[in-house]
């Protein structure tokens, strides 16, 4: 308090007078307490671990699973994949800016499209399965509609949606194909209106670039999670562009988030070389998979149909295969020359499609 | 170059963001691990047989099956 004894009582417009740096104190000091206080909360209710309650369940057997397609058409890095809704086509894009629409079951490829930008490292099917988003170094995310017509020019109907200031890393229709999901180097993620490109929501609070998000499945309402450069998973509500949780365990950046089939649970992969379940409702983290022979950082993750397995691609060019409930991991898979860059397991969980920086993807 | 009155208030408005947001972070309810793992496990028995990655599947529904190649040109 500056104000002296001998000073008239001031109005309430003289607090612009006080120091900023003593309300900065104060304001530093709550956010220490209040963090402190988070934690103490969080800790109160953990009064077990889940591969302890997991102990009961029967324990998986082996697990054999072969590459039963090779997808090769790629000049370049595959960076990203997405399937289709109905579980036969695949939509992936590489370094030297191709995206290119596949029939997983024939290896048909179906359209092709050269971006004009390299590093496409976003690629999304809409839900519809009659267009595809993609982005990248562009800042931009892109709908191209897919014509029946193998011999129509894609590119010509292509439509800008998002607009970033630094690079795209991730894009996802939201339930329909009239709203899209972004996430950017610029540290933000956005919600769009596919036909007339507004902007209908952002969202700040990640530190550092953005560089992975998912939506919740539709029954858990409007949340989405997003992972980045600064350690941190956000999740926040899409209406609102509020972050309502977040989580900093990692040790470095997180490539990867992935919803647990119930939406009561995330799990992420990061450069740390581990991949970790957050639960929402007991707001922490209840497991990490790791290794100490698994040094290398995962790049992508996602769940099996049931949420009792997490595949993780790892820039080792493995795949590991984990028992979300007890820890362990289950299976390793070898097959690829190269990073695996994207993992994504198909909308009936029958396989899983994995693309790499060999150029090729594998289901 | 910012003067260093502007980047003062910068620090505060970003120090006055990050003490609401955990407050709101704070103030949310939550439940036991026990709890939430007893839940995340009942999923995953409810769905298993359900689950071709987990159950395996046979040859006959596989559509990644190997079948004979047909060219088509």
């Amino acid at each position: 308090n500056l104000m002296t004894d001998e000073s008239p009582r001031v109005p309430e417009m003289a607090t612009q007078e006080v120091q900023p740096n003593e309300t900065l104190t104060h304001l530093k000091t709550e956010s220490d307490t209040l963090k402190t206080k988070l934690e103490e909360e969080r800790a109160k209710l953990h009064d077990v671990e889940l591969h302890q309650v997991a102990e009961k369940v029967d324990g998986l057997g082996q697990f054999i699973m072969k590459t039963r397609r090779t997808l090769k058409g790629h000049g370049n890095k595959v960076l990203c994949m997405d399937w289709c809704k109905d579980k036969r086509r695949i939509v992936s894009s590489s370094q030297d800016g191709k995206v290119i629409v596949w029939d997983a079951f024939t290896t048909n490829k179906e359209h092709a499209v050269t971006m004009p930008c390299t590093w496409v490292m976003a690629c999304a099917y809409a839900p519809s399965g009659c267009a595809v988003a993609c982005g990248g170094l562009d800042n931009k995310c892109s709908v191209y509609p897919l014509s029946l017509d193998k011999n129509e020019n894609l590119a010509a109907k292509k439509k800008s949606v998002a607009m970033h200031t630094n690079y795209l890393s991730a894009c996802s229709f939201t339930n329909s194909d009239m709203q899209i999901l972004t996430s950017s180097g610029d540290g933000t993620c956005a919600l769009w209106d596919v036909e007339s490109g507004q902007l209908l929501q952002s969202f700040h609070g990640h530190a550092a670039d953005v560089l992975c998000l998912d939506l919740a499945p539709s029954e858990t309402g409007n949340t989405f999670v997003s992972g980045g450069c600064d350690k941190k998973a956000n999740v926040w509500d899409m209406r609102s562009g509020q972050c309502i949780q977040s989580f900093e365990t990692h040790e470095s950046d997180i490539n990867s988030v992935r919803y647990y089939p119930s939406g009561d649970a995330f799990a992420s992969g990061s450069d740390d070389a581990t991949c970790r379940l957050y639960d929402l409702r007991a707001d922490r983290e209840v497991a990490i998979y790791s290794k100490e022979s698994i040094i290398f950082g995962v790049s992508s993750v996602d769940f099996s149909l049931s949420g009792r397995l997490l595949f993780g691609g790892y820039n080792d060019y493995t795949i590991n295969v984990w028992d979300v409930l007890k820890g362990t991991r289950v299976s390793i898979l070898f097959g690829h020359e190269n990073r695996v860059s994207t993992l994504r397991v198909s909308p009936d969980g029958t396989a899983f499609c994995t693309g790499s920086w060999d150029h090729t993807l594998r289901v | 170059m910012m003067s260093s009155k502007a980047q003062s208030s910068n620090n505060l408005a970003h120090a006055r963001r990050t003490v609401q947001q955990l407050r709101i972070e704070a103030s949310i309810e939550r439940i036991k691990v026990s709890k939430a793992s007893a839940d995340l496990m009942n999923y995953c028995s409810e769905h298993a047989r359900n689950d071709p990655l987990l159950m395996g599947i046979p040859a006959s529904d596989n559509p990644f099956k190997d079948k004979k190649p047909c060219n088509i040109l």
